[in-house]
């Protein structure tokens, strides 16, 4: 057999972009934000510079310190990757990508897996299954009605498997799990509309946590005479989980997430309790809002895929931009397309580029 | 073709041009599929393996069916214990039937998978911080799109990186290369060298073994060996492959870092606190 020597592959050159990310290029400028824990200026070398991240395995501290009790201190050493953050002398790394950790208050949507006796077990994306206790629903026929036994055969009517709904998070067990509650109109069933999964709090890009999750987004006068003339018709409701689950529907008046702040009456928020809040049925959707509706999602795609985050003034001024490219483009108004090199274009407006 | 590996004592050169302790090309990306939590994929020479982390999630009531035959579910001794105090580790194969030379049909239940599956979910528990995630389980589903030698290495490094881009803590990487000797089991002693990440040929001529080590350290997580090997060649090879881990994780590293430094710069991630090093304690 004839000897072929081939030129030998080279080990690969690991990146020492940390190193070179100067240590000393940091402190160049602005505010030092770090004052609150040593005044004087930093005398030994930083090891990072600001867009660094930590890996697996890496230390952040060394051992050794001479005034503790302990002659060598265990070592601080990172087990995600991700950025570093600093709370006066917690370390904590952000992942870079991570499932969501529900937090008491977030609001989320999420979908019902399981149905128990006097709960439901529902995906909220999270590592565990949150609970939905019968008892932390709105029942029909008057908020401030007793649970019976009831209510509990007939648990399927309020919400069986797989449907959608919008909840907040009421409670943390201290393995992480949830109790979510819908005791409020902002919450509940969800129809009418569309879902979407992306990556939320704690991954990279997705929904960020925001002073407001859900919004109504006014499509009537950015599609410009869309032909219905309701004014129903011409608004959408987008409710932004905390969790990475989205949805968009159709907006009715009085009734759905986005209606906090202009709440209704008592009156009718038992009208509507008693009515349709447990309804799986969808109403009738123009074909014009829904058409606008798929642009939302399409908007909403483009950003997770371009890296962008997802939160109310992104998603308003990406959905205007969408329509004026829809114009511009010379396709007609009714192009929905925004994936590729549209897309590109949309994230790159956005962010100013 | 009968391999020669005579020629190595003639000029230090193994069948493909490496030196003993040389690795093949490495290549590799993360956060290849959108929808998974996390995904890589693993070029070490010409075996490629993709993988894929779901979870860690709690799957409701079809948890017990995922868990048949096709997994290996195992955290350190017993699975059990682990069910209620810790994650599960659900490791899943899939060779592709195009992955090698002559395209075989494998059952799903081929005992030499289920070992593998096995191996790497264990090995994969020792490391994972599964105890932060009770009641839940990380399943992990591999395809080997080709094989070249290096198989359970490959499979595991790719795991690693799969699961550090899902997030999952551990203590460090878990790192694998597989180490050989030169000269077979009969012959003479003095003249062999240990040879690290070995591909198929030399696989099927020489003695080898598969090491895993705990990042950078020299902790050995894994160590396979199927072949018959003489003991005292046994510790060079062992040195050899943990040589070998070292520079893969370091190549690991940086496709994360790399990964990690482009989402920071997009703005996809908030930056990190400028991290001065004095703190006082």
């Amino acid at each position: 057999m004839p000897i072929t020597i081939l030129q030998p592959a080279l080990v690969p050159v690991h990146s020492t972009r940390d190193e070179s990310y100067g240590s000393e290029s940091d402190s160049d400028g602005g505010v030092d934000l770090e004052g609150d824990i040593s005044m004087r200026p930093a005398k030994r070398a930083r090891r990072t510079g600001d867009d660094s991240i930590v890996t697996p395995g890496e230390q952040r501290q060394e051992p050794a310190t001479a005034h503790t009790q302990r002659r060598t201190p265990p070592a601080i050493i990172s087990s995600v990757a991700g950025t570093l953050s600093k709370t006066n002398k917690l370390l904590s790394v952000r992942p870079l990508r991570a499932r969501y950790t529900p937090e008491i208050g977030d609001l989320v949507v999420g979908r019902i897996v399981e149905v128990q006796a006097k709960r439901w077990r529902v995906d909220v994306g999270a590592s565990l299954l949150a609970q939905l206790p019968l008892s932390a629903i709105n029942l029909p026929g008057g908020i401030q009605r007793r649970r019976t036994e009831t209510d509990e055969l007939q648990i399927r009517t309020f919400f069986s498997e797989g449907d959608l709904l919008v909840a907040e998070v009421q409670q943390l067990y201290s393995d992480g799990g949830a109790v979510l509650h819908t005791r409020s109109l902002r919450f509940g069933k969800l129809r009418n509309g569309v879902f979407m999964a992306v990556s939320g709090t704690g991954g990279g890009g997705g929904v960020v946590r925001a002073k407001r999750q859900t919004f109504v987004l006014d499509v009537g006068r950015a599609a410009g005479g869309g032909g219905a003339a309701a004014d129903d018709a011409e608004k959408i409701d987008v409710v932004l989980g905390v969790n990475g689950y989205i949805w968009v529907s159709k907006h009715v008046e009085g009734e759905g997430a986005a209606a906090e702040g202009t709440g209704p009456g008592i009156t009718r928020i038992e009208e509507s309790v008693g009515l349709n809040v447990y309804s799986s049925q969808n109403d009738a959707i123009p074909p014009g809002t829904m058409r606008e509706i798929a642009r939302v999602r399409g908007v909403i795609n483009a950003l997770v895929e371009h890296g962008l985050r997802v939160d109310e003034e992104m998603v308003i001024t990406g959905y205007h931009e969408a329509v004026e490219m829809a114009r511009a483009d010379g396709d007609g108004e009714e192009t929905l397309y925004l994936g590729g090199e549209r897309g590109k274009r949309l994230a790159d407006t956005l962010v100013g580029r | 073709m009968p391999l020669d590996t005579s020629t190595y004592n003639l000029a230090l050169l193994r069948i493909d041009g490496r030196r003993w302790n040389e690795l093949r090309q490495l290549r590799g990306q993360i956060r290849t599929q959108a929808a998974a939590d996390g995904s890589s994929y693993l070029e070490m020479g010409n075996t490629k393996i993709m993988c894929v982390v779901t979870g860690p999630s709690e799957e409701g009531k079809r948890r017990n069916q995922g868990a048949s035959s096709a997994s290996a579910a195992g955290s350190g001794s017993s699975t059990s214990a682990s069910a209620t105090n810790a994650a599960d580790i659900l490791v899943s194969v899939v060779v592709g039937g195009f992955s090698t030379v002559d395209r075989k049909k494998r059952a799903r239940s081929d005992k030499r998978i289920q070992e593998l599956q096995a191996t790497l979910a264990k090995s994969l528990a020792a490391v994972l911080h599964t105890h932060l995630f009770p009641r839940s389980t990380i399943s992990l589903s591999l395809h080997i799109l080709s094989q070249d030698g290096s198989l359970l290495a490959c499979m595991i490094n790719a795991a690693t990186l799969a699961l550090v881009d899902a997030g999952v803590p551990m203590t460090d990487y878990l790192v694998a290369c597989s180490a050989g000797s030169t000269s077979s089991h009969s012959a003479a002693d003095e003249r062999a060298d240990p040879l690290i990440d070995l591909n198929n040929q030399e696989e099927q001529e020489l003695p080898f073994l598969t090491v895993g080590t705990l990042g950078a350290s020299d902790k050995v997580v894994v160590l396979v060996c199927e072949s018959r090997v003489q003991v005292s060649r046994l510790e060079g090879m062992m040195v050899a492959a943990a040589d070998g881990c070292v520079n893969i994780r370091a190549y690991l590293d940086s496709v994360v870092r790399e990964k990690g430094h482009r989402m920071v710069a997009e703005g996809a991630v908030e930056k990190g606190a400028s991290m001065a090093m004095d703190i006082d304690v």
